[in-house]
């Protein structure tokens, strides 16, 4: 019978899920200016690669990867959830990174089963 | 141990018993708690239309007529998100973990791509979403349903 491990196995743990997210980033728009015909395939490429990095993990939990991409225009932007969930167990991690052409903002939410 | 009773039974010549049993039926467990579903009921899914509806009421509700102000947003895009979440627990999602993300922008001609990908059990979970834009803001609202076994 196996030993089911709790503790720090099954808690979302944010350092570690913002370094794959910033990793993930790097790889898809590193040195990329903001390209309008482009942006399509970035999204999908940093929402993808941080997916399979974080279902690498092995950790009981379903993820929920969101990205939005925005050219620098001096425009605002804000972003906001509200969630209903585990606190105990589930949580989330929001990543800003930028160029001199674009933002790109990754949020990850973290469900345990 | 069943109580039994025992009938004599004569039929010319032959004698023999007819024994009756009768069965104590056990009492029902309470189905009331928790009872292990592994999937929604049809009539307990997260069914994205309705979910959709909902979403598109509040922001066009409470976003008619705004304008983008800096430092008003971020407390719009929180209340939006809670009104939006609120809604959907009314609404009767037992099982269900939401997660509900509203974006904010202003509209400045910039150009936006929002992608979203969720690692999770296909069957029995799913998304939402909606947009409402006027002349000074865009407005996206995601509400994510997962299904708590």
């Amino acid at each position: 019978m196996d030993e089911f491990q709790t503790g720090e196995e099954t808690a979302f743990v944010v350092d570690e899920v913002s370094t794959i997210i910033k990793e993930s980033v790097e790889g898809a728009i590193g040195g990329n200016a903001y390209q309008h015909s482009r942006v399509n395939q970035w999204t999908t490429n940093v929402v993808e690669q941080s997916l399979s990095q974080l279902s690498k993990l092995g950790k009981p939990f379903k993820y929920i990867v969101t990205c939005v991409i925005m050219q620098k225009n001096g425009a605002g932007l804000q972003t906001a959830s509200s969630c209903f969930w585990d606190n105990t167990t589930d949580g989330s991690c929001t990543v800003r990174w930028g160029n001199k052409s674009m933002y790109c903002i990754v949020s990850v939410f973290g469900l345990a089963i | 141990m069943f109580p039994t009773t025992v009938e004599k039974v004569t039929l010319g010549s032959l004698h023999f018993r007819k024994r009756k049993c009768c069965y104590v039926k056990m009492e029902g467990t309470d189905t009331g708690g928790n009872t292990y579903l592994i999937r929604p009921n049809y009539h307990h899914k997260f069914k994205a239309a309705v979910v959709k509806e909902c979403i598109h009421d509040i922001l066009r509700e409470q976003l008619s007529g705004v304008q983008y102000d800096p430092d008003e947003v971020g407390v719009l895009s929180r209340s939006l998100a809670d009104c939006i979440k609120d809604k959907l627990k009314d609404v009767g999602f037992d099982r269900y973990k939401l997660v509900v993300q509203v974006v904010i922008g202003e509209q400045r001609g910039e150009g936006v791509k929002m992608a979203a990908r969720c690692f999770w059990d296909a069957d029995t979970d799913s998304y939402a979403q909606d947009i409402f834009m006027n002349d000074s803001l865009f407005c996206v609202a995601a509400a994510f349903g997962s299904y708590f076994y």
